[in-house]
């Protein structure tokens, strides 16, 4: 009798704990705990740990607890806890997705904010805010951008002859270098490609590509893509020709034999990509430098994009977390990030200063910032994700072999558009 | 306590108390996400605004969307060739298997292991195996003279794809026909044999019928199995963003929901799967009845 009571009470008990408690409210303004989420690597995790304790210590009534997820788990995560109504304070955000979220009205505005704060934006390069301005204001700060540059491989080029990529390079340089870099073995297959980039993301090559040609990606109102144009064409044509006609870029089903990174695997001698790839490029066998985006007949043309954080709407302590976005914009966090090696400062004062030139990589850091004289902004709209992916997805069949450019790009713009019609 | 008899008062009351903390967790974990997704497919949601009601919208733009019916259709050509793929040949595997041989444990180990290895770990010895210029396949292929193969292009990436899937399958399927193999009493064969029946017509008349059951049971699960693949499929098929060349409704549904902001047609396609699938298990009931040999 005794021992069925006491298993009850186990019972019971067990029960309400795994109920769970809810998470008290964070108390008023003074003493305040805020948590940040962001995607990274723990090698950035260890960074942001140090900017969040040099924030403690300038402003020690506020603690910042930071959450570190891989790129997908990271938005899944983040759009169950907005879906509850339990967003973390301050979370990371990638400047294309930024107003799928702003437009379903789960952000912070934080014009109030800077109203009061006038000079706070001054020393930040205005190409990468122009992503977070909205008709009422700003919803997102940026934390850091990147530029795509091209990439060489110093020993391919050393080893062909061949003169380094220089800051006057047209397209056809490049499709001329791909090819002398081009090695086909006895046996008929290519053991050294030319040129490598990813077709499925924009922001990597056809972007740029599209730019440089004097086409345009999307109308201003975000009802038409552009891809398909005939200047824009004229881009396209060209890296069908040189992955097919010439042979100096491998196509993907070839790039994903080598992990989908020819360039990183000694394979291809060239590619465009990020400061991103940067640290990971650190340990690269082969030496190595960057140069600008080649010309193209309507001028010279790259991508920017940034990183920026945001403030969810339902957050308990707004105050703090703008605090905290704004010590991110300030010299020593920015330092820390430009020491981290993973992206460009948006404070000017700190990207060309020696934090970010003198890395621990030698090669010529200034080329990513110089390269937002020419830069577009990666476009950024509602229903990004669905979008690229309507053309991602299109488009992929083209770059292994199996379909043909013009009728597949005309479907793929076709299908981008039902995406932008069903998104306005 | 007495087993397996009606329980009266005190017991009654026992029973209901030890149940509930299961059986609320089964309501509101199970049944209620089963509820909740029914509702939801009703419903326009992008997971950030609260939901909409939306009628009908999301089941007729199952059959509309282009992309929606490719993943369909990929998940039906995966099952139509998987599950006799995997009955058949796990079928013959453990009919090799069934015998006392020397070493034969280390065969039905080497059979089983895929089933207890990373999946994600063999899908990329698998995309060793089927590179196109770098593959040990292709290589094989050429030192015999063949043309090599794109494997996992877009036209042979289905294949490719089933035959990973199928070889996983094995050692799971050989052990359920294995169980129901060695339930035969020797005997029959026996008798078989000294009425003149060769091999054959022992495997045709006597094996097959009294296997009924496992193979029965294994078709359920490879159906099910089938329809729930994903994890072979994503490492050798995937491009970016979550796509793959080969998409099959599982992959449809999580784009939905995570990446197009599409919860209500998410939840559409997953009420669609579970209907295919019940459909599928009354045809397989049906079956039972009519062909299923129970000693």
């Amino acid at each position: 009798m005794k021992s069925r009571l006491l298993v009850l009470v186990m019972i019971v008990s067990l029960v309400l704990t795994a109920c769970g408690g809810a998470n008290a409210p964070a108390a008023s303004n003074a003493p305040a705990t805020i948590s940040m989420m962001m995607w990274g690597d723990p090698a950035e995790l260890e960074v942001w740990n140090q900017i969040v304790a040099d924030f403690h210590q300038a402003k020690p009534n506020i603690t910042v607890k930071v959450e570190v997820s891989d790129w997908d788990s990271y938005w899944t995560k983040l759009k169950t806890l907005l879906s509850a109504s339990t967003p973390p304070d301050v979370f990371a955000m990638d400047a294309p997705l930024y107003l799928d979220y702003q437009s379903r009205g789960v952000l912070l505005n934080l014009q109030p904010y800077l109203d009061k704060n006038p000079d706070m934006l001054n020393g930040v390069y205005p190409q990468t805010l122009e992503a977070y301005k909205t008709s009422d204001g700003m919803y997102g700060l940026p934390r850091d951008f990147q530029t795509i540059v091209l990439f060489y491989n110093k020993d391919m080029f050393d080893a062909a002859g061949v003169k380094y990529p220089t800051a006057d390079w047209t397209y056809d340089d490049l499709r001329t270098a791909a090819k002398q870099l081009t090695k086909v073995g006895a046996d008929g297959k290519t053991t050294q490609f030319g040129f490598y980039s990813d077709l499925w993301d924009m922001e990597l090559i056809w972007s740029e590509g599209i730019w440089a040609y004097g086409g345009d990606i999307i109308n201003a109102d975000h009802t038409k893509t552009l891809i398909a144009d005939p200047k824009a064409h004229e881009a396209w044509q060209l890296f069908h020709d040189m992955m097919f006609e010439a042979k100096s870029w491998p196509d993907s089903t070839t790039a994903g034999e080598y992990g989908g990174d020819p360039f990183l695997a000694g394979v291809a001698a060239m590619t465009t990509i990020g400061h991103w790839a940067v640290p990971g490029y650190a340990d690269a066998n082969f030496k190595w430098d960057v140069a600008p985006m080649p010309k193209g007949p309507a001028g010279q043309a790259t991508s920017v994009n940034s990183a920026g954080f945001v403030v969810g709407k339902a957050s308990k302590s707004p105050d703090a977390a703008f605090e905290f976005l704004k010590y991110v914009l300030s010299e020593p966090a920015q330092k820390r990030l430009a020491e981290l090696g993973f992206a460009c400062p948006v404070l000017k004062s700190v990207a060309e200063s020696d934090s970010f030139l003198k890395q621990k990589t030698q090669i010529d850091q200034k080329v990513f910032l110089d390269s937002l004289t020419f830069a577009h902004m990666k476009p950024v709209f509602k229903g990004y994700d669905e979008w690229s992916s309507a053309i991602g997805d299109g488009m992929a069949p083209i770059w292994t072999g199996e379909a043909e450019l013009d009728p597949t790009l005309d479907a793929s713009v076709k299908a981008a558009d039902d995406v932008l019609a069903n998104n306005q | 306590m007495e087993y397996g008899l009606k329980p009266l008062g005190r017991e009654k009351f026992w029973l209901w108390a030890l149940l509930t903390p299961t059986l609320i967790g089964l309501i509101f974990g199970a049944l209620g996400s089963v509820a909740a997704t029914l509702l939801l497919s009703f419903a326009k949601w992008d997971l950030l605004t609260p939901p909409t009601w939306a009628g009908a919208v999301n089941y007729i733009n199952l059959f509309k969307d282009p992309k929606i019916l490719l993943s369909l259709t990929n998940t039906i050509k995966f099952t139509a060739i998987y599950v006799p793929g995997v009955v058949v040949i796990s079928l013959f595997v453990a009919v090799l298997m069934n015998r006392k041989i020397r070493g034969v444990g280390l065969f039905r180990t080497a059979y089983f292991l895929p089933a207890v290895t990373s999946a994600v770990a063999t899908a990329l010895v698998w995309n060793m195996i089927y590179g196109k210029d770098t593959g040990i396949l292709n290589f094989i292929l050429e030192r015999l003279g063949a043309p090599p193969v794109c494997w996992l292009c877009t036209d042979h990436a289905m294949y490719a794809v089933i035959i990973v899937n199928i070889w996983g399958a094995i050692g799971e399927g050989m052990i359920i026909f294995l169980a129901g193999l060695t339930a035969i009493p020797r005997e029959y064969y026996e008798a078989a044999a000294i009425d003149g029946a060769n091999g054959f017509k022992q495997f045709f008349r006597i094996t097959l019928p009294l296997i009924t059951p496992s193979i029965f049971f294994q078709v359920l699960i490879s159906t099910i199995n089938a329809f729930q693949a994903y994890d072979y499929i994503y490492m050798l098929t995937r491009r970016g963003q979550g796509d793959s060349s080969v998409p099959v409704v599982v992959f449809s549904i999580y784009r939905n929901a995570w990446n197009f902001f599409n919860y209500g047609g998410a939840s559409a396609q997953a009420i669609e799967l579970t209907v295919i699938v019940a459909v599928l298990m009354a045809f397989y009931f049906w079956l039972e009845r009519r062909y299923v040999v129970y000693e």
